[in-house]
């Protein structure tokens, strides 16, 4: 049983060290975890850019005012091969968002959790799915 | 530590667990990896190279660790029951995204969510990355190395940044190195491989690295000095042999995207690409700083063609809004320190 529990502690050690260093960036630099965030929006654009995209959204308070957020989303480079492209999400689509504020307090946060209105999730599908799984690839 | 990471981090403790399971299993011990297939000889360039063009993925060893839990001993190959749990571990996150609707209990985390991720196609077979020395763990650095100051920005991050300076190489877009740049990661790991007569270059997806590598011509000048070093190849057989020196000193390191101990200027790096079938390259990399580690050491692992599967362009820096957040956000932590003080 010690062993058992040592084997899961070196496995937490190792995967603490390594999860921030494959990421694109640290997180816990970026986003506030004190602040969680939880909105409807109108897509106004997606940006398709490096190392990962950015959707932004507008956000219709309560008091009828529109406030502007951007969410971060994937690697282009990831989505791509969930068979993603950046006309997937048009103009207009509205959207549901969990995730957390960044630590400036400026209008941005991580997209945790990113579904459509009915709850279906946005991002559906495997980066190792199936043939031609890269939009527009011929088939071996 | 948020739910959600500690969730990401679910398959690989599970791998591990698995093994520690199975570590009373007789070791079976091989120091080699993977020989061509029996009977299969590989096809060659027009001009009678040995032709390794495509593009390749080491996704399949996504999760699989640097270093071998010490209790799994030498032994490198995972046994029959563990790779069918694997598989069945694969089949099931494939399930899980594709499911349409997310689970019920789901949360919001400050993580990276699952679906940021690649995905292994296929379960990596072996129990570490590093294969030699036989244990399976990076050897021991050297007492120099150990008192070596490590510049803040060299291979990691200052978790308070002042500067851009103080972020990696790979988060300033920089490099990754030449190990970071193939070392299986969480997404990004494709690497293209193009021949011309006397020459072989790979192109690898992110931070968009393009080694040009001479094949049988001298080392440059040792007065010259780069982040990739300077790489010069033959071929042994049908194995690709790449030889690597002249690295600037103290900049990146052997761990994944260029993380961990900065390598010395002495570090000379020989990659090994075999072509085992038609859809597979065993690589290799023997590390020799002997500035840095006691020893020499070596990492191994397959790299395959899928189908579909291609290189996208990496344009780093065109949209890093994480580095400025991140340089933001230590500001925004000073002010609120300096207000409750």
């Amino acid at each position: 049983m010690r062993s058992k529990f040592v084997a899961l502690m070196i496995a937490i050690a190792l995967l603490g060290a390594a999860v921030p260093v494959w990421a694109h960036h640290a997180f816990a630099a970026e986003f506030d975890a004190n602040k969680p965030v939880k909105f409807r929006g109108m897509v106004t654009k997606m940006e398709w850019i490096n190392p990962h995209a950015w959707i932004h959204i507008d956000v219709k308070g309560e008091d009828g005012k529109v406030t502007p957020w951007m969410i971060e989303a994937a690697a282009p480079n990831a989505l791509l091969r969930r068979g993603w492209t950046k006309n997937s999400l048009p103009s207009g689509t509205e959207i549901l968002v969990e995730g957390y504020q960044s630590k400036d307090g400026s209008n941005r946060a991580n997209g945790s959790i990113i579904t459509f209105t009915d709850g279906k999730k946005l991002f559906v599908g495997s980066s190792a799915g199936d043939p031609g799984a890269a939009p527009g690839a011929p088939p071996r | 530590m948020n739910w959600r990471v500690f969730a990401s981090m679910g398959l690989l403790i599970s791998v591990t667990l698995l093994l520690e399971a199975r570590a009373q299993t007789p070791p079976a011990v091989s120091g080699k990896t993977v020989a061509a297939s029996k009977g299969w000889t590989g096809p060659k360039t027009p001009w009678g190279d040995p032709d390794l063009q495509g593009i390749w993925t080491s996704d399949d060893c996504i999760g699989t660790p640097m270093q071998r839990p010490a209790n799994i001993g030498e032994r490198l190959y995972l046994t029959e029951l563990e790779i069918e749990e694997r598989e069945t571990q694969l089949a099931r996150q494939t399930e899980n995204d594709k499911q349409e609707f997310l689970a019920a209990d789901t949360r919001a985390g400050v993580g990276p969510p699952p679906h940021w991720g690649e995905r292994a196609r296929r379960p990596c077979k072996q129990t570490s990355l590093v294969v030699d020395p036989p244990n399976g763990r990076i050897p021991d650095l050297t007492a120099e190395a150990r008192t070596r100051r490590i510049p803040e920005g060299a291979g990691n991050n200052n978790p308070r940044p002042a500067s851009w300076e103080d972020f990696s190489y790979y988060i300033r877009c920089i490099t990754r190195g030449v190990t970071g740049s193939i070392f299986p990661v969480i997404y990004g790991n494709g690497a293209q491989i193009i021949q011309a007569p006397g020459f072989v270059t790979i192109l690898h997806e992110m931070v968009h690295e393009a080694r040009v590598i001479p094949l049988n011509g001298p080392h440059a000048s040792p007065n010259i000095r780069t982040y990739m070093g300077d790489s010069r190849g033959h071929w042994d057989g049908n194995t690709l042999v790449i030889e690597t020196t002249n690295f600037l000193g103290n900049k990146t390191g052997v761990g994944l995207n260029g993380g961990g101990t900065p390598t010395s200027d002495a570090l000379k790096l020989t990659e090994r690409y075999t072509r085992t079938d038609a859809n597979t390259i065993q690589y290799e990399v023997t590390i020799d700083d002997p500035k840095t580690y006691i020893r020499p050491w070596k990492v191994a692992f397959p790299i395959t063609q899928e189908p579909g599967y291609q290189n996208f362009e990496y344009a780093c820096h065109e949209g890093n809004y994480a580095m400025f957040d991140s340089l933001s956000g230590a500001r925004a932590e000073e002010k609120r320190e300096n207000r409750e003080q």
